[in-house]
């Protein structure tokens, strides 16, 4: 036998191997209905009636389930007949029940939960709306939350390419996206290229609770938009790192309290976060605040634009590095609260009422113009 | 006499003549005091009393003057004490009301604040780490700017802050920030870059030429602009940056309204394109890596055909993109009622310029007016339609 007859033969064989897998697609909504479709009528049962690993084309159309996903697998929506927005949203008939104990405590209503995977993998979320008009306005307890997706403890994967809007809580416990990791091994998950939009609690949060954090988020490319301080918003935060180590890069955030928050977690040990590149606006009031680095570890804030808010920095855990950023239009660009242990240089600041305020001593090194008081606040 | 030893001589030489000119700086505000400062107490006086080419440093504080400068030279806001504002203000009520002091090629008499015009000798006008305020200065709803760059003028605005460019209570709004243009035959070139823009209710940056090939070349890169057009009732459009018949590039900019802005009217745009007003189609802009955000009216639009948008960034906006561009690639449109519009009446739904590579996600529509073909070049997710009826073919 020649050469290339034998490739022939072999190009043939795997064919007839691999065409019975290729033919079957997972599908849910009933866009998509030819033999080599298996569908399915509801999101729940689809994430529960596939293989491991399968992918899950979602129709456009509106889905009014709570969606628990518990093996790996990628829910992903595309478009059929001149719609491409897969949604979805709260059963009227309001069966959406608290389906998670986050681990800082809080119990939570999901409308996507990601939780117990088994066997280990990623799930992946893409191109999917999940919208919270109508969910549980539960009124003010700390211990209650909403949110969108949520991926619990010990999962990984990517959420990419998803809308996630509506979530108010009732006392800024709405959520758009909220990951976490309460235990080892480190878990890595990613949240990109994604609208979040009307929170009253954090568009996205990514919270750990060791030392050394056991999440690594990634979160990159996001469009943040919550209504501000002004608006009686004073808790929502666009992007929380809150206990975690990850990078918060290339978003691009508008309205809410704070814009990009990292802070130390539930015991206040951990850890340092890479924001860079960010670009945030109107983000006025009280706190009003554009970045702001509260976490224990050695954070660095990068090449972010900011433009039209109270306080373009809040520097509280007095150990992080702010460079090469440019603010304009602010009220106050950097508060340092008497910490001597922040490096703030190379950055550009115009167009504020004060410059530094609570600096341990003469800042330098920035190129300043357009500040009424450079440095303001005594330090004891 | 050895070679080194010429050298030195030489050096020395250079030294005792150059030595007078090192020593004379000037200054307006009289923060700087000593025997190497020419001192001036208003920026009007110290415009007019420098040798062309000079740089004038400014201290910070309150200049409540109308400024026209007619010599090549360097203004530029200093920090001293604690301060970096040089805040050039209205005059009033105390003092002389802001007066018309130019004329617009495309919009009649202009209130300028800072006024560049009738440059001599030719050479460059720089402004560098001023504000200028123009509170006070709408009423009687004159067509108000804050820095003005007339026919024939050049130069650099860079790090400046406007504000306050507001007409309150006028029919049509006409407060500008910085206005760069011109209508005669020799090349310009003006770039304004890094400034702050924001309290306007007419147009925050803008360019304008009126000759084909137009005669104004502007770089308008790295500004903010902001928290435009806050007024009840708005009879006409307001923009952060708009180009008419210019040639420019208009990149790297961040562009917000402010979300105070009541959605009563989709009458804002983020950066505007439009022919002269002689319908001269062709002097084409580019806008790249911009970013705008929260608002409601229309981030990038073209009027004419030709123009550029590449890689900008547009979210919770009424539309994205709109019109004639004739190239639209790598944008990322997110959050929008229309994301992205392409409407070219005439012929509707013609397969023309490069469309691809964007990416449009949670729109309540799309595209429109495009052919499907052209669609497929770029990523949707999240839209409830893609196409707006009628559909193209």
């Amino acid at each position: 036998m020649s050469r290339s007859r034998v490739w022939f033969f072999s190009a043939v064989v795997l064919l007839m191997v691999s065409a019975p897998l290729r033919a079957l697609t997972y599908e849910v909504g009933g866009c998509k209905t030819s033999k080599s479709y298996v569908n399915f009528t509801t999101i729940s049962a689809a994430v529960i009636g596939v293989p491991a690993g399968s992918t899950i084309q979602i129709c456009p159309g509106v889905y009014p389930e709570q969606v628990t996903i518990t093996q790996p697998l990628t829910l992903k929506g595309i478009t059929f007949n001149n719609a491409n927005r897969s949604v979805i949203t709260i059963n009227p008939n309001g069966n959406l029940a608290p389906n998670v104990t986050s681990v800082i405590g809080e119990s939570l209503y999901a409308q996507l939960l990601v939780q117990n995977i088994n066997p280990i993998g990623p799930v992946n979320i893409i191109g999917i709306t999940v919208d919270g008009n109508g969910g549980p306005q539960q009124g003010c307890t700390d211990a209650s939350g909403f949110a969108g997706i949520f991926y619990a403890s010990g999962t990984t994967g990517t959420v990419n390419e998803v809308t996630a809007r509506n979530q108010i809580g009732g006392c800024g416990l709405g959520a758009g996206i909220w990951v976490e990791n309460g235990a080892s091994p480190t878990q890595s998950i990613t949240v990109e290229n994604s609208s979040v939009r009307n929170m009253d609690g954090p568009g996205i949060i990514a919270v750990s609770i060791q030392n050394p954090a056991t999440l690594v988020a990634t979160i990159r490319g996001n469009f943040v938009n919550s209504a501000n301080s002004l608006q009686g918003n004073t808790e929502a935060v666009g992007i929380w790192a809150e206990g975690e180590s990850g990078t918060v890069t290339n978003n691009l955030i508008t309205g809410s309290g704070i814009g990009i928050l990292s802070s130390g977690g539930a015991d206040n040990l951990c850890c340092a976060n890479t924001i860079s590149g960010n670009t945030l606006a109107d983000i006025p009031g009280s706190p009003g605040t554009a970045i702001a680095l509260s976490a224990p570890g050695d954070s660095t804030a990068q090449l972010n634009k900011i433009s039209n808010v109270s306080l373009a920095f809040d520097l509280a855990s007095g150990r992080d590095t702010v460079k090469s950023n440019a603010s304009m239009n602010t009220m106050y660009a950097v508060w340092f609260f008497c910490n001597a242990g922040n490096t703030v240089s190379g950055n550009t600041l115009s167009d504020s009422t004060f410059g530094f305020l609570q600096a341990p001593s003469l800042i330098t090194g920035n190129a300043i113009y357009n500040i009424d008081t450079v440095q303001t606040g005594a330090c004891p | 006499m050895s070679r080194h030893l010429a050298w030195f001589f030489l050096a020395v030489a250079m030294l005792v003549v150059s030595a007078p000119l090192q020593a004379v700086t000037y200054e307006v505000g009289g923060c700087k005091t000593g025997a190497s400062y020419v001192n001036f107490t208003t920026i009007s006086a110290a415009v007019s009393g420098v040798p062309a080419g000079s740089t004038i440093q400014v201290c910070p504080g309150v200049y409540p003057e109308q400024v026209t400068i007619s010599q090549p030279l360097t203004l530029k806001g200093i920090t001293f004490n604690n301060s970096s504002r040089s805040v050039i203000t209205i005059n009033n009520p105390t003092g002389a009301p802001l007066a018309p002091n130019v004329t617009s090629i495309e919009a009649g008499p202009v209130y300028a604040q800072v006024l560049v015009q009738n440059v001599i000798p030719l050479g460059s006008v720089n402004i560098i780490g001023i504000t200028v305020d123009g509170t006070g200065g709408g009423a009687g709803c004159p067509t108000l700017a804050g820095i003005f760059y007339a026919s024939g003028t050049s130069g650099t605005v860079n790090e400046v802050a406007m504000r306050h460019q507001l007409t309150p209570g006028c029919f049509f709004a006409s407060g500008n920030g910085i206005w760069a243009e011109n209508g005669a035959s020799l090349n310009q070139t003006i770039t304004v870059e890094n400034s702050s823009v924001h309290d306007f209710d007419s147009t925050g940056i803008q360019a304008i030429s009126e000759q084909f090939p137009s005669t104004l070349t502007a770089t308008i890169k790295g500004n903010f602009a902001s928290n435009f057009v806050d007024v009840t009732v708005q009879h006409d459009r307001a923009q952060g940056i708009q180009n008419i018949g210019a040639t420019s590039a208009i990149m790297d900019n961040f562009i917000t309204s402010g979300s105070g802005n009541t959605p009563s009217t989709a009458n804002l745009f983020g950066v505007i394109s439009y022919p002269d007003a002689n319908d001269d189609v062709g002097n084409v802009i580019t806008a790249s890596g911009n970013t705008v955000a929260d608002l409601y009216g229309y981030a990038i639009t073209s009027q004419q055909f030709g123009d550029t948008a590449k890689s900008n960034k547009l979210s919770n906006v009424y539309a994205g993109l709109v019109v004639f561009f004739a190239v639209v690639e790598s944008n990322t449109v997110m959050n929008t009622s229309q994301g992205y519009v392409f409407n070219a009446s005439n012929p509707q739904c013609a397969s023309e310029g490069t469309i691809s590579g964007n990416v449009v996600n949670d729109s309540s529509l799309a595209f429109f007016g495009l052919p499907l073909v052209q669609i497929q070049k770029n990523q949707v997710d999240s839209d409830d339609v893609v196409q707006m009826s009628p559909q193209c073919p």
